[in-house]
This record gives structure tokens, C-alpha cells and sequence, in this order.
């Protein structure tokens, strides 16, 4: 029997926000252990939570990059569980009246079509303590870090739409770049400020049937996600063809053994509504203030570059997924650069040099206006290729510009037909075979002619000139 | 041990300006006090001292009172099993106690100490540093043989605090002195609160009221159907947040922890099993028994607690406050038992489900019967404390 599988993704989200969410203490969990704490956090007795204005905006605003609905009216519950990494017993998280509903992802599929994928709804929640466990030495310890505690999340929980690993890294990178793009998390699985949880059940291909479906977790990359849901769907598939009862229950994926082994869960029972946290209402006015902060999204952006600068697909796609890229390409297009070179030079130039040198276009010398300047020159034959690309390293060292460098330097091009004259001739006189390959309408021993002529001028020539009186003296002889 | 104060303030505190300069205050020891042994009269917070100052201490001390210990209290303030509220008045140890109401506490220890008991409007006043139970029903209580005492210490607690978010942003009633036309205020008699009473107390209630009537107020006969829903409300959603509100009572980092366990969900179950005491763990069982076992039964009391809210505004449309006895209940001694707790409080536990103010207005000296309570719309407060400064004006030959 052939089977399909049926998914749906858990998505934890933790927002940049200065503080934590209920408390002022800094959201730093990486600090040291349990410096950033105060009664609030630790939950002491007589402490009270005070809401996060900020930590409501960039949920807000991730919402609505996620075209999610914001709703007129959303409560905290309490989520009872006992676990060392709750000592209050409870987690605040919105379980009955969520912060937004709805909401999807358009992907490409293997197949080249579109999918959407959507989303069931958006809520907010407080982190837990982390744990530390400390196996070596004689006994055992388990040591409680309270730096996250507190720290505010979005759990985005989408409808079972998924129907392959594919579809799931799909819409993973995807989301990815557009919760990066509103610019309400750093969203990266390495160093968890996205985790993922995948629902997978099976059932034969065709069919409606929602079947018992096993939660995955512990997966560490966007690889492992896929990697993980691949196996958990061949595993569940050899038990459904042995006879075997799919039950409810949650694995771990081990990253080493590549597959999904069961793990003990939580007791956990259904939420409170909490007395404490204000229920919160948003007016329309609040949430048109919120949408007006929202940046283009990237599938609205990378269809302008398209439409706007002649860009393919793959190109606009590729620009306009990292919102660092997009900014920088379009402050070339306003600096008055040609979109094919700007695209190109940022891409193959530009980009590999600042990831060399660790730094972000935000923060590397190269700014729009330098890195334009020097692509200015490129176009009005100033300086060749070769020069722009040896300029380029001096832009990252010097705070000169980039006329000046040319200048200093001697990176001018040799347009001046007069001046390459005299090298021609020599070039020619030195390599009498190869201008009888020319001649014998070899092309390949044209381009050697001109590599010839560039090395004699110090690779400071105009390629186009050399070819054209090349062409020419060649012509004449004949 | 002291017989009243679980806790005496024994700094000489300088003289301090401030309108309520010379008031001694009593408070119990689930209101934080920076430095205080704050135990909230159970064991699984033995030894926990308070960080901060509760805002209403805060304020209280800036306005020059006297926070002079904390007395005796039940568990986590459910309940009068244990507790000594009331008996620094009674004895004049303190002019004021503040005593946390979340079933009628503040109001029955009235009773017993023959002075007045408040509850505030919920929301009123700054739940900030008090450790309570029931945070949907609870709110902090005062206790006084003078209304004025009253209205002043909520005039310097009332109102927003930053470190309170829960306070909607709402106009906070002004607590000055005010005039009270008898004649044009309207007390409401509910009849159904009087069912639940035997016939003598009914009777003795009656003659109670005439004392409203005699001051020139009008009555007004009216029904509440639900009224003993209150009850069985209060049981169970309040039985469900304190269950969820006491897991941070954990006693791992503060109350004793069991020694000698296997792991640490065996840390948990003993250590909190050994720090609660009987009657508070039959409640938490309880609430324990509707979130996981009959979650549908904790939503459909929320939805009747909507519907008595409902049904008491309408009648509080219709009058200006409504008069209720008050009964201190079958028991005295098996007081570990919830079903007896709850028959205790059965006369009060309304204004905690609807969260509208209560006053408690003792006997006049000498009359045979329990005096009556007096509730209002929210936010009443200040004309429902007038209309109480009024009778008790009235009781002393006043105008
Ligand atoms: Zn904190």
C-alpha cells in the first residue's frame, strides 16, 4: 500500500526584545547563569508579571509579516506542568484567545508548483528556566540557569499542510527570512532562537483519514527537520505495513544515529485562564500603526526587483531574501547603477569579501555610496574589471575613496589607442604563429593576443580598445 | 509564642509626617514586609523571608502609619482555621489589621472582633507583595472599629501602581468625607440570602435591618434566585487557580525539602506533601480534580460567575446597595474540613465571586444580633464607607 504523510510544525520563535517579558531583566539568556534574574522571573512569592509593551510589538509585527490576523482580544493562561524548569508550576501562554490566527507561507515546490502553507495560529508564552546537567563527578547534578526564564516567545503552529521533509525546510527557510526581515528575531535553529517541533502521521495516499500522529523533537537545523520527518515517516510506514498500532506519543531525534527514538513526557493538563496578566486589546488604529511599521516582504520585493530592474526570479529571490542585501542593492539602483552590475558585483564581489572578513554590509567600510562610486568608474571605462576588483580590497582597508585610490594608485585605464599603439606592434612582432592562427580564424588565439597585450600594460588596459585596433592592425597588415 | 502576633515590629520608628501619623497597623505575614519572616501561616514557606515591601506597605509608611508586626494567620489566608485576625483590635494592640478576604475573612473576623470589616472593589487597591491563593477572588481587607480609619488608609493604598498591571485604568473613587441623603438611597433586601439562615437568625436579621429603616433609608424587597450558586462557584474556580497558583509553593527553594528521594518528581510529591496542611490539600486536590479530571465543570462555573454578575448588576441597577446577613456558619473546631469552610463563609464568599465592595457593620453594643453586611456597585467604595460612617453617626446621637 502506498502511504502519504501528514504534518504539521510547531515553531517556538524567541523575540530580540530588550527585556524579558514580564519582568524589566535584561533578555540576555546567554550571560552568565542567573544574573539576569529579579523576583518577577523567579517567581518569587508576593511577585507580580508586568507585560511587555515591546515584547507585544514585535509579536504584533511578526503576525502580520506572517499575514496573520491580529485579534481584537487575547489572554494569558497558566500551562500547569511540574518540571525543575518551571518552579512557579505553571507557564504563561496564550492557549484559549491567541495573539493572531490564519495566516500562511507560499512556497516552491519540487515540482516547480506554488503551495500555500498555512498558518492555524500565533501565540505568545514565557520561556522556561534552563537545565544544566553535570554528569561527571561522583554524583550527578542538575543545575538551574533562570536567564531565560522569562524571555519572551512565539509559538506559530500551522494547519497539517505538509506533505513531504521538502515542503517543510521549504517553508522553515522561508519563515526564517521573513521573521528576519520584520527584523522580531534572529530565528536561527543553530543557536536556538527557532525550535521546532514536527506532528507526523500517515495514512494511505488518497485517503482523508487523520491518523495517530507522533511528535517529533530535538532537531537542531532546518537539515534535521527534513532528515527527521523522512525517517519518522518510513518508520511509522514499516509499522503500518507490519500490522502495528501507531500510538500517541513524542521522539527525540538523535542527530548521530539519524533517527527518532520515544521519550517520557511531560504531565501536562489543560490551562487556566490567568488572573493576573491584563487580557489584551488591540484596536484597529494600534494594529494599522503596527502594519505601518512592517518592511516589504520579501515575496513582494523580490517580484519588484522582477518587474522593476529586469531581474530574473532566481536573482530577485536571491537579493531579496536577507533584508541587508536588499537595502544595499537598492541603494546602488538609487546611486544611479545599472541593476544587471549592481546585482552582479554585489553578488559575486561584494558579499564573498565581506563574509571573508567577518563583517555584515551594515557594518563594512564598503558603504552603498563608496561601493557605487567604484561601480560608477567600472561603467565609464575609468578602470577595467581587474582594477575594480584590486580597488575593492583597498576600499576595506582605507577610508579614501575610491577615485582617489584609482588616482593614487595608477589603476586608470589605458583607453588611449596611442599609448597601446607601440605595445601592439611589439606583441605582434613577438608572436607571428599566433597571429597566423588569427588569421586562420582561430577566435581563441584572438582572446590570447589580447591577454598578451593586457600583461604588457600592466593589466591597467581597456580590453574592448585592445580587441579593436587588434582587429584593426591586423586587418591592415593583411 | 505571642498570642496575637506571629511577627513584632520592634524598630522605634522615628516620627514621620504624613496624614495617618500615629496609626499602629497590623498586618499578617502573607503581606511582604523587606525582611520580614513572611510565611503565610504554612509550612512550605518556613523561613521565607520577604524581598520587597508590598505597595500598600510602601504607601502606608510614607504616609507616617506604623506597621507594627504581623499577626497569626490560616494557610495561605483560606479560611480562619488558626488565625488570630481580629484580636489586635480586640485587645488594642493595633487601630487598623489588614486582613487578605478571599472567601469573606476580613468580614468574619469583623464579626468576631465586634468591628467593622471592609473589602474593597477588586482591582482597587495593589495585589504587589501580597501572597495570595485565589488571585481572581482575593483582595487585601481592613479591619477597624472606625470607619474613618478605613477610608483614610484607602485613600493612601487605593489606585495604579507600576508594579501592578492588573489595576484597570479606572477613575479610583475619592474617599473624602461625604454627604449621605437617607431618603434618596435605595437599600436593597434580597430575600434568598435569609433562606439559607434558621428562622431565629432570619428573624434576628430582620430586626437588623430595621435599623436602616429607622435611619430613613428605603428598603426595597428584592430577589436573587442564584444566590447559593455563590458558594459552589467560589468552590470550584477557586479551588482551580489555587491549584495552579500554589505550584510555585515547591518547597525546593525556600520551606523544608524531603531528604533521602530517589529523583526529583519524588522530591516534589514529598516535599509538597509534608508542607501543606489538610485542609489546604483538600482544596488543592479539589482544584486539582476539575482542571484535569472535569475541566468542564471549572468552564461552566465560570459562565455561571458571568451570570451572577450579571444578575447583580441588574439588581444594583435598581438600588443603590444591597444589605446581606451574615452568619458565621454551623461550625466551630472541625474546621479541616472544606465542606465546613465553605458553610463558614457561605454569606460572604458573593462579594469575592462578583468582586464588588463589602462593608461589615457590627452590632449596635448590647443588641442580640450579628449586624449585617452592606454591598455596593464596583467602585462604590467611598459612598458605601459614608453610608456605613452615617448609621454608625446616627448610633451616637449624630444628626
Ligand atoms: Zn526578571
Amino acid at each position: 500500500m502506498e502511504f502519504e504523510a501528514v504534518i504539521g510544525l510547531e515553531i517556538h520563535v524567541e523575540l530580540n526584545c530588550t527585556t524579558k517579558m514580564f519582568c524589566d531583566c535584561p533578555n540576555r539568556p546567554g550571560d552568565d547563569p542567573n544574573v539576569n534574574t529579579c523576583p518577577t522571573c523567579l517567581w518569587f512569592p508576593g511577585a507580580m508579571p508586568r507585560f511587555s509593551q515591546e515584547a507585544l510589538e514585535k509579536a504584533s509585527i511578526l503576525c502580520l509579516g506572517l499575514s496573520a490576523e491580529l485579534q481584537p482580544l487575547s489572554a494569558f493562561d497558566q500551562k500547569v506542568y511540574y518540571y525543575p524548569d518551571l518552579p512557579k508550576g505553571f507557564q504563561l501562554s496564550q492557549a484559549h484567545f491567541p495573539l493572531a490566527c490564519g495566516g500562511g507561507i507560499d512556497i516552491t515546490n519540487e515540482d516547480g508548483k506554488t503551495k500555500r502553507l498555512r498558518l492555524h495560529h500565533i501565540h505568545m508564552e514565557e520561556d522556561v528556566a534552563k537545565l544544566v546537567h553535570e554528569m561527571e563527578g561522583r554524583l550527578p547534578i542538575s543545575l538551574v540557569d533562570f536567564n531565560r526564564a522569562g524571555s519572551p516567545l512565539v509559538e506559530i503552529v500551522t494547519e497539517p499542510d505538509f506533505r513531504t521533509p521538502y515542503e517543510a525546510m521549504e517553508f522553515l527557510k522561508a519563515l526564517r527570512t521573513q521573521v528576519r526581515y520584520v527584523g522580531s528575531s534572529e530565528c536561527s535553529m543553530e543557536n536556538g532562537t527557532m525550535r521546532v517541533d514536527a506532528n507526523i502521521s500517515i495514512r494511505p495516499s488518497g485517503t482523508n483519514q487523520m491518523n495517530t500522529k507522533v511528535e517529533v523533537k530535538n532537531m537542531n537545523s532546518i537539515r534535521h527537520v527534513g532528515d527527521a520527518i523522512a525517517h519518522e515517516i518510513s518508520r511509522q510506514s514499516a509499522c503500518m505495513q507490519a500490522g502495528e498500532t501507531i500510538i500517541l506519543h513524542t521522539r527525540l531525534w538523535d542527530p548521530d544515529k539519524k533517527l527518532t527514538l520515544p521519550m517520557r513526557t511531560k504531565f501536562e493538563g489543560p490551562c487556566v485562564p490567568d488572573p493576573k496578566v491584563p487580557v489584551i486589546k488591540l484596536s484597529p488604529d494600534w494594529i494599522e500603526k503596527m502594519r505601518s511599521r512592517l518592511p516589504e516582504m520579501p515575496a513582494a520585493r523580490a517580484e519588484r526587483f522582477v518587474k522593476q530592474h529586469g531581474l530574473t526570479d532566481e536573482e530577485a529571490n536571491f537579493l531579496s531574501s536577507d533584508p541587508e542585501v536588499a537595502r544595499f542593492f537598492e541603494a546602488l539602483i538609487g546611486q544611479g547603477i545599472a541593476p544587471r552590475t549592481a546585482m552582479h558585483w554585489l553578488i559575486t564581489q561584494l558579499i564573498p569579501a565581506v563574509k571573508d572578513r567577518q563583517l555584515d554590509l551594515s557594518s563594512s567600510p564598503v558603504t552603498p555610496a563608496r561601493f557605487a562610486s567604484l561601480l560608477r568608474m567600472l561603467s565609464q571605462d575609468e578602470i577595467n574589471a581587474n582594477a575594480a576588483r584590486e580597488v575593492l580590497v583597498y576600499l576595506f582597508d582605507s577610508d579614501e575613496s575610491p577615485k582617489k585610490i584609482v588616482v593614487a594608485r595608477g589603476f586608470q585605464q589605458v583607453s588611449d589607442p596611442k599609448a597601446l599603439d607601440g605595445l601592439i606592434d611589439k606583441v605582434l612582432t613577438a608572436q607571428p604563429e599566433t597571429v597566423a592562427k588569427v588569421r586562420g580564424g582561430q577566435d581563441k588565439a584572438m582572446g590570447f593576443l589580447i591577454g598578451q597585450v593586457m600583461k604588457a600594460a600592466g593589466g591597467k588596459a581597456n580590453p574592448k580598445i585592445i580587441r579593436e585596433l587588434l582587429v584593426k592592425k591586423l586587418s591592415e597588415i593583411l | 509564642m505571642d498570642s496575637i502576633f506571629f511577627y513584632r515590629n520592634l524598630e522605634i520608628v522615628a516620627p514621620k509626617d504624613g496624614h495617618l501619623q500615629g496609626v499602629k497597623i497590623a498586618i499578617q505575614p502573607n503581606i511582604s514586609v523587606a525582611g520580614w519572616p513572611t510565611e503565610a501561616g504554612s509550612k512550605a514557606l518556613l523561613n521565607f523571608k520577604a524581598i520587597e515591601d508590598a505597595t500598600i506597605v510602601q504607601r502606608l509608611r510614607q504616609a507616617g502609619a506604623f506597621v507594627c508586626g504581623s499577626t497569626h494567620m490560616s494557610e495561605f489566608g483560606f479560611g480562619l482555621a488558626g488565625s488570630k485576625a481580629g484580636e489586635a483590635l480586640r485587645r488594642q494592640a493595633a487601630d487598623v489589621e489588614l486582613v487578605l478576604d478571599l472567601m469573606g475573612e476580613s468580614r468574619l473576623a469583623a464579626l468576631h472582633a465586634a468591628a467593622c470589616g471592609f473589602k474593597p472593589s477588586y482591582g482597587l487597591v495593589s495585589q504587589f507583595g501580597l501572597i495570595g491563593l485565589i488571585p481572581s477572588m482575593e483582595c487585601c481587607g481592613l479591619l477597624s472599629r472606625n470607619l474613618k480609619n478605613i477610608r483614610e488608609i484607602l485613600q493612601t493604598i487605593a489606585g495604579p501602581d507600576e508594579l501592578d498591571f492588573s489595576i484597570p485604568d479606572e477613575e479610583i473613587p475619592n474617599f473624602s468625607p461625604q454627604e449621605i441623603d437617607p431618603q434618596k438611597t435605595t437599600i436593597g433586601f434580597i430575600t434568598e440570602p435569609q433562606n439559607e439562615l434558621s428562622n431565629d437568625k432570619e428573624a434576628i436579621f430582620r430586626y437588623s435591618v430595621d435599623e436602616l429603616k429607622k435611619a430613613g433609608f428605603s428598603l426595597r424587597e428584592m430577589s436573587l434566585p442564584d444566590f447559593s450558586l455563590f458558594s459552589l462557584v467560589h468552590k470550584i474556580v477557586g479551588s482551580v487557580e489555587a491549584s495552579s497558583c500554589a505550584g510555585r509553593y515547591d518547597s525546593v527553594r525556600y520551606g523544608p525539602r524531603a531528604l533521602g528521594t530517589k529523583n526529583w518528581n519524588d522530591m516534589y510529591l514529598l516535599s509538597r506533601g509534608a508542607a501543606f496542611g489538610l485542609l489546604l490539600k483538600s482544596y488543592l486536590f479539589q482544584g486539582a480534580f476539575f482542571q484535569f479530571e472535569n475541566y468542564g465543570a471549572y468552564e461552566n462555573a465560570c459562565r455561571i460567575r458571568a451570570r451572577l454578575l450579571t444578575d447583580m448588576q441588574l439588581l444594583l441597577s435598581q438600588a443603590d446597595f444591597l444589605v446581606f446577613p451574615i452568619d458565621n456558619g454551623a461550625t466551630s473546631g472541625a474546621s479541616e474540613l472544606l465542606a465546613d469552610t465553605y458553610n463558614q463563609f457561605a454569606s460572604t464568599v458573593f462579594a469575592n465571586v462578583t468582586g464588588q465592595p463589602a462593608l461589615y457593620l457590627p452590632p449596635v453594643s448590647g443588641a442580640a444580633h450579628l449586624g449585617f453586611q452592606l454591598a455596593g456597585p464596583r467602585l462604590s467604595d467611598a459612598r458605601l464607607l459614608a453610608v456605613g460612617e452615617y448609621l454608625l453617626n446616627m448610633r451616637n446621637g449624630g444628626k
